[in-house]
């Protein structure tokens, strides 16, 4: 068997860490941050029965998450009357859209057609947002299961960006800002983004100049979202294991820099 | 347990043990990662791109225009024979021209005159205060932009100002890598979940 290396007993411990905090099942108390609760507010603030086009453009490796933010805001929508439109502009997060959005809507009894529909994927993703701000029939003839868009009721007034309140992205990746470049440039759509905390810093300096109209990110931002909703999640289950763990890499940061130093001091002397 | 559940467990499982080192067990998972994403990528793009937006508006519904996107596309083909490389390069520049037509002016617009333009905002509040944060913005941008001029040797009051800027810039890569950091521990922990509630039913 092969010698154990020093940075195998750091993945082993960080493993523990989460282990522990996960198994604990304690639900650390947070505090919502105000770039969360302005996407609530947004969200909140539109009109019961609202069009909101939610794009699914991430991939299947973010899902972990991706996923409870989705079901976050996708909770939130249902919960307050909204009507949604699905897309997907990456081909992976096609599938998984779907299923997050059948699940959301099973949770509070929403129709597909009446109060749902899922178009699916479409490729070339700069096309795609142009060519729904001229015609979403057009860009998507059909929904995801092949049935005519003619079909459903809910698209019955849903031409363009036009009839869509508003466009939330949820991203892992920089596809977030074609919908600012081209949709909200363009078509003067409110665009708001839920993404991988990985993108933030990407997407801060949208939501200074106001092209990003809010913005929700990474797990932290599932669990404040979840508190806002008043609902048990993934978020807010994880956020112990997330602070355990952040306490545990600034350990290693700071125990790395002794043991650099002190090899350093070693050396010189010698 | 559903069967999902339980590939889905094992495979996470078998990537997992790359932390000790590369290993057949890995080898297949990430084999069967690549295969199944390529397929369901394919398969996708057969049935929405190729089916959707080429065949069947041609064929069935008589859209002969979409004769030109098909014959630059299968002018791409050119490049396996060297004697026809060159026809590819008509669909290339096609896309180019394209392309560069469509995002120049709203790139310019959105990255650079919408930023510029929410960068140049009063520095006193409307109380008659100095606006703290947007002097902070705007020290961050013009002592970055110093560092990256390049036609001026960086000494003197010009240096210490592009000195500034990399600070502005380690604050930016820091806050950046922290939130990498952030993210792949969520994405962890967000599979510990599946394994821990979900695969191995230890929690609820």
């Amino acid at each position: 068997m092969k010698k154990l290396e020093s940075r195998h007993y750091v993945f082993l411990g960080l493993f523990v860490v989460i282990l522990l905090t996960m198994l604990l099942n304690v639900r650390l108390e947070i505090r919502v941050s105000p770039e969360t609760q302005k996407m609530y507010n947004y969200i909140d603030s539109l009109p019961e029965g609202s069009v909101l086009m939610v794009s699914f453009d991430h991939e299947a490796s973010a899902v972990p998450e991706i996923k409870p933010l989705a079901l976050s805001i996708l909770r939130h929508a249902f919960k307050k009357g909204h009507k949604l439109i699905g897309v997907s502009l990456l081909a992976e997060g096609t599938g998984i859209g779907y299923r997050l959005m059948q699940e959301t809507a099973g949770e509070y009894n929403k129709v597909y057609g009446r109060d749902l529909v899922y178009l699916g994927f479409k490729p070339q993703y700069i096309a795609a947002i142009l060519s729904m701000g001229e015609s979403i029939p057009e860009t998507f003839p059909e929904d995801y299961l092949g049935r005519p868009y003619t079909q459903f009721p809910l698209l019955d007034s849903v031409k363009n960006y036009d009839n869509v309140a508003g466009v939330i992205s949820i991203a892992d990746g920089s596809l977030t800002t074609h919908w600012i470049e081209y949709a909200h440039a363009r078509y003067h759509v409110p665009v708001t983004a839920a993404v991988a905390a990985v993108m933030m810093t990407t997407y801060d300096p949208y939501i200074s100049s106001g092209q990003l109209h809010a913005m929700v990110g990474g797990l932290r931002g599932a669990a404040e979202y979840e508190k806002l909703l008043k609902i048990g999640g993934s978020g807010r289950r994880g956020m112990l294991a997330q602070t355990s763990a952040h306490l545990y890499v600034i350990a290693m940061i700071i125990a790395g820099n002794i043991v650099y130093f002190l090899r350093r001091n070693k050396r010189v002397k010698s | 347990m559903d069967a999902g559940t339980v590939i889905a467990g094992i495979l996470t499982l078998a990537i997992l043990t790359f932390l000790y080192r590369d290993n057949p067990v890995y080898k297949l998972a990430e084999s069967l990662l690549i295969g199944v994403s390529i397929g369901y990528f394919l398969v996708i793009n057969w049935s929405n791109t190729i089916m959707d937006l080429m065949f069947v508006p041609l064929f069935t519904q008589g859209k002969l225009m979409l004769i030109i996107p098909l014959i630059l596309g299968l002018l791409m083909f050119g490049r396996f024979n060297r004697k026809t490389t060159v026809l590819s390069r008509i669909p290339i520049a096609v896309l180019i021209g394209s392309g560069a037509g469509v995002a120049i002016p709203a790139m310019l617009d959105a990255r650079t005159l919408q930023q510029m333009s929410a960068t140049v905002t009063p520095i006193l509040a409307p109380d008659g205060l100095p606006n703290i944060s947007e002097l902070v913005v705007m020290a961050g941008v013009i002592t970055t932009l110093i560092y990256f001029y390049f036609s001026r040797e960086h000494r003197g009051w010009w240096g210490k100002s592009a000195t500034m800027g990399t600070y502005f810039l380690m604050i930016f890569f820091g806050t950046t890598f922290a939130y990498t950091v952030m993210s792949r521990m969520s994405t962890f922990i967000g599979r510990m979940e599946f394994l821990l509630s979900d695969f191995l039913k230890l929690t609820q």
